[in-house]
């Protein structure tokens, strides 16, 4: 019985520090690197009809006491734009403007995301279109969508 | 004979009209955001807070914008909080129409966080007015993003032309 006393209260010390260094480790990751991102929304406000596009984010890590830090986005004809990023433990928020193109209405992204697997991967993120087109009868006096993303970390 | 004094007229009324036209002309095409601009907003229809209770209240902001070809940055000069209190942007222009993305700064449960999205456009070369929504990180399944929204109208004033750090 005493033993067993024993087991369970090394046992005990054993998890409470294994908890606390991966607190530790948890706590120095951060979102900035390269990352893959697949992203799918709508092709115009009120359509159904959606659109899936791939870009390549480089976060850049944010500036000493700041906590925001700013990214450039590439997208696959090569247009490169800014968005900025705020972290808060593994929740990213990444804003960013989509560029105008031939097909795809302007529009302005926020994504909001969990980073899994180490702070590798992101599945089944939130995206708010907020396209440039006024709508009286949407709340945000624009018209607004939603959509979708995922991420994978490459660097 | 009578031919040259008309067409001497014709030539100086058309360079007459271009000597008009042209500051206009260029001062439309070079209507940029880049610069500092006094910020004021006001609330939609007296609406203080958002339905979860998200607010920023109506403080004035002084807003920088910069640019760097297709990259255009901005930030939020917040000194009333800290010197270092940056909350940075990005932000897009077609002709005369506006549009940026701020992150809001939430250091503890004290602050919002959410992001800033501006829709606006220039009512002259140093003067700009449109609406911002904030849309919060706390769901609220009435809005058709899902999430907590917040609207409000604002109108800046160009303070310099520089893109500020």
């Amino acid at each position: 019985m005493k033993h067993l006393k024993q087991r369970v209260v090394a046992l005990s010390l054993v998890a409470l520090c294994l908890l606390s260094l991966s607190e530790t480790a948890w706590a120095g990751k951060k979102f900035n690197g390269v990352w893959r991102v697949t992203i799918t929304i709508p092709t115009a406000p009120g359509s159904r009809e959606t659109r899936t596009f791939t870009v390549e984010l480089n976060a850049t890590p944010r500036e000493e006491d700041s906590l925001h830090g700013r990214m450039t986005i590439k997208d696959e004809n090569n247009r490169t734009v800014s968005g900025v990023w705020r972290q808060e433990g593994k929740m990213v928020s990444i804003g960013y403007e989509l560029p105008c193109t031939e097909g795809s209405p302007c529009a302005s992204l926020v994504m909001r995301g969990k980073m899994k697997n180490g702070f590798t991967t992101i599945k089944k993120g939130d995206v708010i279109v907020m396209w440039d087109t006024p709508n009286d009868s949407n709340y945000a006096l624009y018209d607004t969508s939603k959509g979708s993303f995922s991420a994978e970390r490459l660097e | 004979m009578l031919k040259r004094p008309i067409f001497i007229a014709l030539i100086a009324m058309l360079l007459a009209v271009g000597v008009v036209s042209t500051p206009k002309a260029v001062s439309q095409t070079q209507r940029t955001l880049v610069g500092e601009w006094l910020v004021r907003s006001t609330p939609i229809d007296n609406e203080q807070f958002s339905r979860m209770g998200n607010s920023l209240g109506f403080p004035d902001r002084d807003m920088f914008f910069a640019e760097n070809g297709d990259i255009r940055t901005g930030f939020v000069a917040r000194e009333d909080v800290g010197v270092a209190v940056k909350p940075l942007g990005v932000w897009r222009q077609e002709g005369n129409r506006i549009s940026a993305t701020f992150q809001l700064w939430c250091p503890d449960s004290n602050f919002p966080c959410g992001t800033i999205v501006m829709r606006g456009e220039f009512v002259n070369d140093d003067r700009i007015r449109g609406t911002m929504a904030a849309f919060f990180d706390e769901e609220d399944a009435t809005r058709p993003t899902g999430f907590d929204t917040w609207r409000f109208n604002f109108t800046a004033n160009r303070l310099s032309s520089g893109g500020g750090q």
